[in-house]
């Protein structure tokens, strides 16, 4: 294994959730197939998520990261393994047994009803007094920003309004976990981050255990501060933000988290060696096949200072003959830009390097063109091994 | 809209028009036009008829109402029961009302099917058929229109009730709670379309009464057929009459049933 005890760290997490009675959801070696013939869309996943964090899964189409959400809700049968709900079994039981709540892609505002009876809903359904579940239900559409909209229909609202009013709705049914299925993937980036606000906003005023679905990662990052890494019905990592972006459990975790820096090699010595050279890790790194990644973002391209005449491989070497990436100081590599794609403010940039391609952003300011002989730098806290 | 326009005006002024004429003396067989309120004379004979046929057609579409929403309600919830219950209603849909009201007859009849199943003779089996009660004219509306309208509420809300459901579910609302307040409210309008229409089939339709109910009183649809037929070319005006009669009751209970539907926020 040759990543150090950090990944090490996160690659327990994935394998083995603990059953604690003080977790808000655990699951137990969960398994979910639809059909024979289909591969199984959950495979023996454990998961622990303690009370009051927000934690985001993520995963390609079919992954089967809705289809967790919908066992925990019980809107789906899991074929093996145990759902708890803060330490109770909840596997047979129905929906409306499990004291959770869920708000889906759509809104789903039933016509009907007004906002406010909307919002009032589950007390309705629980046998309260109407005066009493909407002098409720008000406080929750404050708690959204939508008070002044109690009387309208569903349908006169937009649709950031709709899924507002959805998640007070929600959380008008005092849920003990809060469950979103991607409920901010028909939004635009500006809505996006309106509801990402007004999540925190819930997030302060009443702390609810939080797990969403979304296949955005930076929403995943905004709203989270843990991520559940899914592929194929595996899990594959469950940490924490920065560990799953910067310190992947493996090269697949690394790709689905949009990483474009992977380098196939080995290590020796705590150097490791591919096409890009020899790069100096830090931490307890294990000797042999690895791959070498780092994100994008954490890396800057500026234009190269002439002067320092050493070509990059040289440079390389020169460095690799430190013993670690700290004693040696952040990785410099020279190189060639062979494309730049504007992202919005960023230019993310394409360097030859050696006989390697190295993605990173252009440092602000610094104008790049294609064919500019560039210094691409590598923070030692960027740099991260995994499994070849 | 002029193809949907055109058909609907023929029939509504031109069918209904030429009624209207005719009840009035207008368009006599035989005979001069002149402006008349005979054939609306016998009031004791039109309303008891007129009562009759209401009663018949209230009673079996209420009928036929809870138990088309209920049958919807089970069809929709996809398991085996349901899917049985999805072919039955589909194949009732399919037979028309003389063969269902001729299998009804042999079923309910003092020596049919069911009284010889239970072996009960026919002086002691009740008066199912052309009895007092109008059981089987009624039993027969409902069966038929119970389908229908199940078929209906099915098919307006296939589609989207799942996800209502499941979101009041998870939203802790048990199963009468959700009838109670999503699957009922939102079943609504299409429940009261459909029923609006039973009730205006089952006012205007003749076959069944007239093969299972008694001879008299008669419903206003029967009255309508028989003076049509009659061999008295005056009895013509009297049929029109009667029609006009269903034509305007109908159209009270179908203007009542869209204000109701105007008011429903579901629909809107």
């Amino acid at each position: 294994m040759i990543p150090t005890s950090a990944a090490t760290d996160s690659m327990t997490a994935a394998s083995a959730a603990p059953e604690s009675t003080t977790s808000a959801i655990t699951l137990t070696a969960v398994t979910k197939t639809y059909s024979a013939a289909s591969p199984a869309a959950l495979q023996g996943v454990n998961l622990d998520i303690l009370p009051g964090t927000s934690t985001a899964i993520v995963g390609p189409s079919g992954s089967g990261k809705s289809t967790i959400l919908r066992i925990i809700a019980g809107l789906e049968d899991a074929n093996g393994g145990r759902v708890r709900l803060a330490g109770r079994d909840v596997t047979a039981l129905l929906p409306e047994e499990r004291g959770i709540a869920m708000v889906f892609q759509r809104p789903l505002l039933f016509p009907h009803l007004t906002v406010l009876d909307n919002v009032a809903f589950a007390d309705r359904a629980a046998g309260l007094s109407r005066a009493h579940a909407r002098e409720r239900a008000r406080e929750h559409l404050e708690l959204v920003h939508m008070a002044e909209f109690g009387g309208r229909s569903p349908h006169s609202l937009s649709g950031g309004q709709q899924q507002r009013v959805a998640v007070a709705r929600a959380l008008a049914a005092k849920p003990s976990v809060l469950l979103l299925d991607e409920p901010f993937s028909a939004l635009d980036l500006g809505l996006k981050d309106d509801m990402h606000a007004m999540i925190a906003e819930i997030r302060q005023a009443v702390n609810p255990t939080i797990l969403f679905v979304t296949h955005d990662r930076d929403e995943a990052s905004a709203m989270a501060e843990r991520i559940v890494v899914l592929e194929n019905g595996q899990l594959l990592q469950h940490d924490t933000v920065d560990h799953v972006f910067h310190r992947p459990a493996s090269l697949a975790v690394a790709r689905l988290l949009g990483g474009k820096n992977a380098f196939a090699g080995t290590i020796e010595n705590d150097v490791h060696h591919s096409a890009l050279g020899a790069v100096a890790l830090d931490g307890d790194v294990v000797s042999g096949p690895a791959t070498l990644v780092f994100r994008h973002e954490a890396v800057t391209a500026t234009l190269r200072q002439l002067t320092s005449g050493a070509d990059a491989v040289a440079l390389a070497t020169r460095h690799a003959d430190a013993a670690a990436c700290q004693r040696s100081g952040p990785r410099a590599l020279h190189g060639v830009v062979t494309a730049i794609v504007q992202r919005g403010p960023r230019r993310e940039v394409i360097v030859r390097v050696a006989d390697a391609d190295v993605h990173g952003e252009a440092a602000p300011g610094h104008p790049l063109a294609v064919g500019d002989l560039v210094t691409v730098s590598l923070p030692c806290e960027a740099l991260w091994a995994v499994p070849a | 809209m002029l193809p949907a326009v055109i058909p609907v005006a023929f029939v509504v002024i031109g069918g209904v028009g030429t009624t209207l004429l005719q009840s009035l003396g207008l368009m006599p067989l035989v005979g001069a036009a002149e402006l008349s309120t005979a054939a609306f004379d016998d009031t004791d004979e039109l309303l008891t008829s007129a009562l009759l046929s209401l009663s018949i057609a209230v009673v079996s579409t209420a009928i036929a109402a809870v138990v088309g929403f209920f049958t919807a309600v089970l069809i929709i919830s996809g398991n085996w029961g349901g899917r049985i219950v999805g072919v039955l209603g589909a194949a009732a849909v399919t037979v028309p009302h003389l063969v269902g009201a001729a299998t009804v007859g042999l079923l309910l009849s003092d020596s049919g099917v069911l009284a010889r199943l239970l072996g009960v003779s026919p002086e002691a089996w009740p008066a199912l058929v052309a009895g007092p009660t109008w059981f089987a004219v009624v039993a027969e509306y409902a069966w038929k229109e119970s389908a229908f309208i199940a078929l209906i509420i099915v098919g307006t809300l296939a589609t989207r009730i799942t996800s209502y459901d499941e979101t009041a579910a998870v939203l802790g609302a048990r199963r009468p709670a959700r009838l109670r307040l999503v699957l009922f409210p939102l079943a609504a309008p299409s429940l009261l379309v459909a029923s609006a229409i039973a009730f205006a089939y089952t006012l205007g339709s003749y076959e069944v009464a007239w093969m299972l109910g008694k001879t008299y009183p008669e419903p206003l649809s029967v009255m309508a057929l028989r003076l049509f037929n009659s061999a008295s070319l005056t009895a013509r005006p009297e049929a029109a009459a009667i029609g006009v009669i269903t034509v305007v009751l109908t159209a009270v209970v179908v203007a009542a049933a869209m204000l109701g539907l105007r008011r429903m926020r579901a629909w809107r």
